[in-house]
């Protein structure tokens, strides 16, 4: 307990040292500020260790604010893990950003400061706070009005709060566990919760700020949106506000992912593929939720280890692809993927950590994002089987979005991959693009490091860091089991070992590799790439339009006939008249499909295919 | 003594995949030429064509990286190791504990996307848009086979290969409606698949690269037809510490699985014709709707797996 006490407090001033590096740097020479940032990051890092092994809790009060309503803080498991990756990689942001010679130092610092104080938060003003300066050092486009729309999300957030606490008492957590309110205000504060996070994840934030919403406001989010509807309101907890959790989270993570297959530029396609992480984290609370509702404590556990999972592949993989594309717009002089290309062959190094980090967030395996998907699917196949069509059917949906996500998301990063690292560069600037600096190399070789490593021991790790969350969250040590190598949820079951499959796959690969080498013969310099042509005089990297330029990585949409436009007075006709040449014949599939999909449900519900 | 006859299984599985899929591609290719009345070529060309290709001259570039050199070798491997999880003739091999199905089609994703990298490293311009086609027809055919997974999983209790197996074995994948539509889903992917995943991709290679770009292709294809018979025909499955005897039925089993699925693959393929890329992207779009479909059937249906 006073180890904790001792560690709240030492965070807590490790936050204000960085809202003050964060102010103060404008007098601050720029590389000296974020060394700063880098330095107090990795020391909160160090402080959330002791909670998370030692799981105890911890309050403190901060005499300021208005009468009645002063600062609480308060420290456990769920905001040590939470801070813990925050912090981690708020550092390799910092660090990163001193090597690159940015003028970031402000932005950085004051939004760990944010993120620090909005998990420690124990009352709605300190929420508030913390939420507001988080938000406001990432986000907003000032000369936008549509950017000022994330200030909505800390004034949601208050809200919600103040709406479960009971009447008469401070918007405080404790007096919100103590007293819970009825379930009609805190159904309403739940979606308020989710509204203000779907919100969050949606926003993009201003360009060079991606890596700060990868590693420290998106999972930042998801804790807040589990404080507020898992912990907070536990014992009012409603089976649909998982479903809506549900259907936001998988409404983004289908969106995010295809916009990322679809984006011109590279540092956002990565940014989408992150806030697709954050959607699928929203899916996994919602998972919880719903088995919450049931008194399914196994199936909660393998729920919140699920999500947890995906926070730390955001954080870890997240940060590096982000960090890693950023410095290869820079270095190419655009960010647009269709003038990048080649870029494997001057910067090795940060192709290589974009790689790993596309791989972790991606659906292949031995990365992180497989074992997180696959920890996913564990939790939808352990959710509550009621066989009430409207219980089910969210669930077979999610099953459809996780997929449908999945399947976009490989889409994106193989897109990112083969048009701005492989390929013959576009540009004479992206044929020249320099090699980052040593020092920046080695914290993205470290970050991108650790993301394989997490692939290859994702049970392990998981156990480790968040086991004491998921315990404190759940009541129960249930979840994830098996040994040093295997992932798995139930004895019956051998589950997923991701490093056997890596083995298996390297000594495959390394077989065929093997071969080819035994029967390889001489080469010979050939051109086959221009159709056995050279290439023109005055374009000496080739013709740059001959090669991919990153569009038709999706497939097209059906047909299908839009709603007649009754609306607008400038198309308005008179009633409504479909002609037979108005529905195109792929729409008339479409519609049989859906007539042999109802027919089918309709057979399921009367239980006659049974 | 079991582990020793396990790990010889598996070795024998694996070559057995090695050389059967030329094989069977042969067998196909002779099979459609047979049905459309032409005398068809030796069942034994896409072996002869794999050693020709190999013995030819590599050309090489300044312009390709090592991705490009051996990204063809990764998806080999990658799809080795996918046919490996797959049993043929026998179950409970050394590698079945590792055997579930999400790993085993991911895996089959891991190859996909080894090649469409390596048509995009190659620089030029028909690698480039067979690349974009692969990707755009994966996203929903490999959605679709992962909600398929996901409704058998809900059928069989858990994604491990041999507990679906064994749940089929026991009393078949209920309820049987779900089981059936979801058997119609894996046979519009395989369809599509066998026709476009990787189509063209082998542009991008010579030589070598090529040989191993169709030896893939053809693995892959075998890969499919067995998962699908080890789903929904469990039977004839030999137990790996069992002995060579059992061995022997269970490998007359599995040819006489590959004689029904392939002669009924080249039917379907020439009554429907060949299958044009929107309308594998269309067939995948159904399979998606089937197999959800499925899954609410099962998660709708009272019994529980």
């Amino acid at each position: 307990m006073a180890v904790s006490a001792l560690t709240l407090l030492l965070l807590t001033l490790d936050m204000v040292t960085l809202l003050v590096v964060g102010t103060m740097a404008v007098v601050l020479p720029a590389a000296a500020g974020l060394f700063l940032t880098a330095g107090l990051s990795a020391f909160g890092a160090l402080l959330c260790l002791p909670p998370l092994l030692l799981q105890s809790s911890a309050g403190l009060i901060i005499p300021a604010g208005p009468p009645g309503l002063h600062l609480h803080l308060a420290l456990g498991p769920m905001p040590a893990f939470f801070l813990l990756l925050i912090l981690l990689g708020g550092a390799a942001i910092a660090a990163f950003q001193a090597t690159a010679r940015t003028r970031a130092a402000p932005k950085t610092a004051v939004c760990l400061s944010g993120t620090i104080l909005s998990l420690l938060a124990a009352d709605g003003v300190t929420l508030l706070l913390g939420s507001a300066l988080m938000c406001g050092a990432v986000f907003p486009d000032w000369n936008r009005r549509r950017g000022l729309a994330v200030l909505l999300v800390p004034l949601l957030l208050f809200g919600a709060v103040c709406l479960l606490t009971p009447a008469g008492f401070a918007p405080r957590f404790d007096a919100i566990r103590a007293a819970p309110v009825g379930v009609d205000r805190a159904s309403i504060a739940a979606v308020m919760s989710t509204a203000a996070i779907a919100g969050l994840i949606c926003l993009r934030p201003q360009r060079g700020n991606h890596a700060l919403a990868a590693g420290a406001v998106l999972p930042a989010g998801i804790a807040i949106l589990i404080r507020l509807t898992a912990d907070l309101s536990g014992q009012t907890v409603q089976a649909w506000w998982g479903v809506v959790l549900l259907a936001a989270g998988g409404g983004i993570a289908v969106l995010q992912a295809w916009r990322a297959a679809a984006d011109a530029g590279i540092d956002d396609a990565v940014g989408n593929l992150v806030r697709r992480q954050a959607g699928l984290m929203m899916m996994g609370a919602g998972l919880a939720l719903i088995a919450h509702a049931a008194d399914l404590v196994q199936a909660q556990s393998v729920a919140l280890q699920a999500t947890m999972m995906l926070a730390v592949d955001s954080v870890l993989a997240g940060t590096v692809a982000t960090l890693a594309a950023e410095a290869m717009a820079a270095s190419a002089g655009t960010v647009r993927l269709s003038r990048l290309g080649g870029l494997i062959h001057t910067m090795p190094w940060t192709s290589a950590a974009l790689a790993a980090g596309l791989i972790a967030l991606s659906a292949l395996p031995p990365g992180l994002g497989f074992a997180a998907l696959w920890l996913l699917f564990q939790a939808l196949l352990s959710a509550p089987r009621t066989a009430a069509l409207p219980d089910q059917v969210p669930l077979a949906l999610a099953a459809l979005a996780i997929a449908l996500s999945a399947a976009a998301a490989t889409s994106a990063a193989v897109r990112i991959a083969g048009i701005a690292v492989l390929g013959r560069p576009r540009t004479p600037a992206g044929a020249g693009a320099p090699e980052l600096a040593r020092s920046a190399r080695t914290i993205l070789s470290a970050l991108a490091a650790l993301a394989v490593i997490a692939g290859l021991f994702p049970g392990p790790v998981i156990r480790a860091l968040a086991a004491p969350a998921v315990r404190g969250l759940s009541g129960s040590s249930a979840g994830i089991r098996g040994g040093l190598t295997m992932l798995s949820t139930s004895a019956a079951s051998p589950g997923y070992a991701a490093l056997s499959v890596a083995a298996l796959l390297a000594f495959a690969t390394g077989c065929v590799i093997l071969v080819l080498r035994w029967r390889r013969r001489e080469g010979k310099a050939g051109s086959v790439w221009f159709g056995g042509m050279k290439p023109p005089v005055n374009l000496p990297f080739g013709e740059p339009m001959a090669q991919s330029a990153g569009a038709g990585f999706l497939p097209g949409l059906p047909d299908l006939p839009g709603p007649p436009r009754l609306l607008h007075r400038r198309h308005y006709r008179g009633f409504p008249r479909l002609s037979p040449g108005t529905i195109p014949a792929a729409a008339a599939l479409w519609l049989v499909f859906a007539a042999f999909a109802i027919l089918l449900l309709a057979v399921s519900v009367t239980g006659a295919g049974a | 003594m079991s582990l020793l006859l396990s790990l010889v299984a598996q070795i024998l599985h694996v070559a057995l995949m090695l050389a059967a899929a030329p094989l069977a591609a042969g067998g196909a290719d002779w099979l459609e030429a047979r049905f459309s009345g032409r005398s068809g070529a030796s069942i034994l060309l896409p072996w002869r064509d794999l050693v020709r290709l190999s013995r030819k001259t590599v050309a090489e570039t300044d312009a390709g990286s090592p991705v490009l050199r051996f990204a063809p070798a990764a998806a080999l491997g990658a799809t080795i190791a996918a046919a490996a999880l797959v049993p043929s003739f026998s179950r409970s091999m050394a590698l079945s504990p590792l055997a579930d199905i999400l790993v085993i089609v991911s895996l089959l994703t891991v190859a996909r996307v080894a090649m469409v990298l390596a048509a995009l490293d190659a620089g030029a311009a028909t690698p480039g848009l067979a690349a974009q086609q692969s990707s755009a027809l994966a996203v929903p055919a490999e959605a679709a086979l992962i909600i398929a997974v996901f409704a058998i999983a809900l059928m069989a209790g858990g994604l491990n290969l041999d507990l679906a197996m064994g749940q089929m074995r026991d009393g078949g994948l209920g309820p049987a409606a779900a089981s059936a539509v979801v058997l119609a889903a894996l046979l519009a992917l395989a369809v599509a698949d066998d026709g476009f995943a990787l189509s063209g991709l082998e542009q991008a290679e010579t030589g070598n690269g090529v040989a191993v770009a169709r030896l893939t292709g053809w693995l892959r294809r075998l890969v499919w037809i067995d998962l699908i018979g080890a789903l929904f025909l469990p039977f004839g499955f030999a137990t790996a510490g069992a002995g060579p005897l059992e061995w022997s039925i269970g490998l007359a089993c599995w040819g006489l699985k590959l004689a029904v699925f392939i002669p009924c693959l080249c039917a379907a393929r020439l009554t429907a014709g060949r299958v044009a890329a929107r309308r594998a992207t269309e067939l995948a779009a159904f399979a998606i709707m089937l197999a959800v479909i499925a899954a609410a059937m099962v998660l709708t249906s009272a019994r529980m797996a």
